[in-house]
C-alpha cells in the first residue's frame, strides 16, 4: 500500500447514477446521484427497504454492472479496472458456487485468483474453514450443502485470502442465530485489525452492534449518512429514573424529557434517593423508520 | 484464467452429461459386428461408423457443453461471485471456453484410440482390400475436434447475449446446420441448374458463404475410409482458416461479455 492509498478512501462512489432499461422501453432508476466514501478501516452499514438500491450499488462497485453515470472508485483505482479488486473480498447476496466442487476446492480457487502462495493458501484455507465451522464438510460436494452451509462458505471465500476491503451484501442472510453471532464476531474482528467491511442488511440490530457508520438509501437516493454513536447519543430524548423515598421506602419510577431532567434533580428534596437513571433513547430502528417515513427531513449526501 | 480453466474441466468430469457420453462409448463396441453386415467393405464401413459416431458425440459435447457453460455460471448466479475476482471478464471468458476446447480434445483422442481399436478389430475379421491409412484416420479426427471447437465459439458467442438456454443450443445447431451446407449451396450457385436465380440473390448468398463457418473444408472422413492422400496445403490453410475465425469469434463474444450486466 503506496502512502498515496493510505489516505484514499477505501471505496468512492462520486454521483452514482444507474438506470435499468426493461421490455417495452421501460425505465428504472435505481440508483440516483449516491455519493458516499467509506473510509479505510471503517465498518459502514448500508441500510434501505427492499428495492432501494443497495445491490446495484454493491454490484456497481464490484463492476456488474456498469453506472449509467458517475463513477466509483476502490483505493483509487476506477472499478472498472480488475485490478482494483484485487484487495476486495466479495460476498453476493444469496451466494451460489459451483456446486460439483467440494468447499475445500473453491476455496483453493479462489485463492489461486488472488495470487496466493500455495502454503498459505492452504493454511489460510483450513483457517477459514474451521472459523466458519464447515471444516469437517470440507470434502463434500456444494451441492450437497443447505442454505446457511453455503452462506458460511461465501463467507470463508470471502476471508480467505485477508483482504483490505470486505463488500459483503447481507451477510447474515439464511444464518442461523448461532451464525449470526459468529458473522458479528468476524466483522468485529475485522475492525480491530484495520479492515474495511461495507455490508447491507436489512437487520438494524446488526448495523448498531458492529457498524462505525450507517447510510441509508431509499428509492435509489442516499438519504443519510450518520455516525451510528452519534445517531445513539442524539437519539437520548429523556431519562427514566427510580427513586426511593428515605423515610416511606416506597420506590416510584419515573420518566423526564431529555430539556427538564436539570430542574426535576434540583427540585427533589434530600429524602428522595435515587437508585437508577437511564437514557431513554430513539434507536437506530426509530431513525431509519422516521427516515423511510419521510418524517425526518433528507440529510446531506455525506462524504 | 487458467484457474477458471481447470475448475471449469473439473466441473465436466463430475457432470451428468459427460457421464451420459461416456456410457455411449460402449456404442463402438457394436461397431466391428455392424460393420460385418456389409460382407465386402468391413473396415470401410467401421472407420464410416466410428467417425460419425465421434462426430455425433462431439456435436452433442459442442452445442450443450459449450452452450450451456457459460449460461448455466449466470442463470446458477455462480458469475457474481466468480467475475468479483481480480482478472477481466474477457479472461475469465477465454478460460471456460479454453476448458471446453481441451476437453472436446481430449474426448478426440480417448475416441480416436476406441476407433483405431476398434477398425483393427473390424480389420483382423475381414482384411481390406487397400491398407488402412492410419495418418488419415487420425487426422479426419483431429479436423473434426477443430470444427466442434469452432461451432462451441458460437455457442459461447450466443450465450455472452442471451439469458435463456435457448438461443445458444438452438442457435449452434443453427450454425451447424449452415455451417455444412454453406459449400454445397456455394457449389450450386455455380453450377447449371442455378443459371436462371437472380444476380442479386446469388450475391448475396456467396457474401453469406464467407460470413458463415464452413465446416466442409473441416471434413476428410472420405480421405480416412479410402486412404486417399492429403493435401498438406489444404490441411494448413484450414488451420489457418480456424485460427482465424476461432479468434473473430471468441474476440467478438469477449467484446459483447464485458459490456453484459450482470444484475
Amino acid at each position: 500500500m503506496t502512502s498515496q492509498t493510505l489516505h484514499e478512501p477505501a471505496i468512492e462512489l462520486a454521483n452514482l447514477c444507474k438506470v435499468y432499461s426493461g421490455k417495452g422501453g421501460s425505465r428504472l432508476q435505481a440508483l440516483q446521484g449516491v455519493t458516499l466514501a467509506v473510509r479505510q478501516g471503517e465498518v459502514f452499514g448500508f441500510l434501505g427497504p427492499n428495492g432501494a438500491g443497495k445491490s446495484s450499488a454493491i454490484k456497481s462497485i464490484m463492476g456488474l454492472i456498469t453506472p449509467s453515470s458517475g463513477s466509483v472508485r476502490i483505493m483509487g483505482q476506477p472499478a472498472t479496472d480488475p485490478d482494483s479488486r484485487q484487495p476486495v473480498g466479495y460476498l453476493p447476496e444469496n451466494p451460489s458456487f459451483y456446486d460439483t466442487l467440494t468447499a475445500e476446492e473453491y476455496l483453493l480457487f479462489v485463492g489461486r485468483s488472488f495470487g496466493m502462495k500455495w502454503v498459505t493458501l492452504r493454511q489460510e484455507t483450513e483457517r477459514v474453514l474451521k472459523l466458519l465451522e464447515i471444516w469437517d464438510a470440507r470434502k463434500r460436494p456444494l451441492r450437497s450443502f443447505s442454505k446457511g452451509m453455503v452462506q458460511r462458505v461465501g463467507i470463508a471465500q470471502v476471508l480467505v485470502h485477508d483482504p483490505a476491503i470486505l463488500v459483503l451484501d447481507e451477510p447474515m442472510s439464511g444464518l442461523d442465530p448461532l451464525g449470526r453471532a459468529l458473522v458479528k464476531e468476524i466483522i468485529l474482528d475485522l475492525k480491530s485489525r484495520g479492515k474495511t467491511v461495507f455490508f447491507s442488511t436489512h437487520i438494524i440490530a446488526d448495523v448498531e452492534e458492529v457498524c462505525d457508520r450507517v447510510g441509508v438509501i431509499l428509492n435509489g437516493e442516499l438519504r443519510a449518512v450518520e455516525e451510528v454513536r452519534e445517531v445513539m447519543a442524539a437519539g437520548v430524548h429523556g431519562y427514566r429514573l427510580k427513586i426511593r423515598d428515605t423515610e416511606s421506602g416506597e420506590i416510584e419510577e419515573v420518566t423526564i424529557h431529555r430539556p427538564a431532567l436539570s430542574g426535576y434533580l434540583h427540585g427533589l428534596t434530600p429524602r428522595k434517593e435515587i437508585l437508577l437513571m437511564e437514557p431513554v433513547r430513539r434507536n437506530l430502528e426509530e431513525f431509519f423508520l422516521e427516515l423511510v417515513k419521510g418524517a425526518a427531513a433528507p440529510g446531506p449526501e455525506a462524504m | 484464467m487458467r484457474f477458471v480453466m481447470f475448475i471449469t474441466l473439473k466441473g465436466f468430469f463430475r457432470d451428468r452429461l459427460v457421464h451420459g457420453l461416456l456410457i455411449s462409448l460402449v456404442f463402438f463396441a457394436a461397431i466391428p459386428s455392424l460393420s460385418n453386415l456389409s460382407m465386402r467393405q468391413v473396415t470401410e464401413l467401421s472407420i464410416t461408423l466410428s467417425l460419425s459416431m465421434i462426430s455425433v458425440l462431439q456435436l452433442v459435447l459442442a452445442v450443450f457443453l459449450g452452450g450451456t457453460s457459460l449460461w448455466k455460471d449466470i442463470e446458477r448466479r455462480y458469475a457474481f461471485s466468480l467475475l468479483a475476482l481480480p482478472f477481466s471478464r474477457g479472461r475469465y471468458l477465454l478460460g471456460k471456453f479454453l476448458a471446453v476446447a481441451l476437453f472436446t480434445l481430449g474426448v478426440a483422442v480417448v475416441l480416436g484410440c476406441v476407433t483405431c481399436a476398434v477398425v483393427t478389430i473390424a480389420a483382423a475379421s475381414y482384411p481390406p482390400d487397400r491398407p488402412i491409412v492410419w495418418w488419415n484416420l487420425l487426422l479426419a479426427i483431429g479436423m473434426d475436434a477443430c470444427k466442434y471447437i469452432l461451432l462451441s465459439s458460437f455457442a459461447f458467442l450466443f450465450a455472452t447475449v442471451s439469458s435463456s438456454f435457448f438461443l445458444p443450443v438452438l442457435g449452434t445447431l443453427a450454425v451447424f446446420m449452415v455451417g455444412s451446407a454453406s459449400q454445397g449451396a456455394l457449389e450450386y450457385l455455380g453450377s447449371s441448374e442455378a443459371a436462371t436465380m437472380a444476380p442479386l440473390f446469388k450475391r448475396t448468398v456467396s457474401y453469406l458463404y464467407y460470413l458463415v463457418p464452413n465446416f466442409s473444408a473441416f471434413d476428410l472422413k472420405v480421405n480416412a475410409i479410402y486412404g486417399i492422400p492429403v493435401s498438406g496445403r489444404g490441411m494448413i490453410l484450414t488451420l489457418l482458416y480456424f485460427v482465424a475465425y476461432l479468434g473473430a469469434v471468441i474476440s467478438l463474444a469477449m467484446l459483447l461479455f464485458s459490456r453484459r450486466e450482470m444484475k
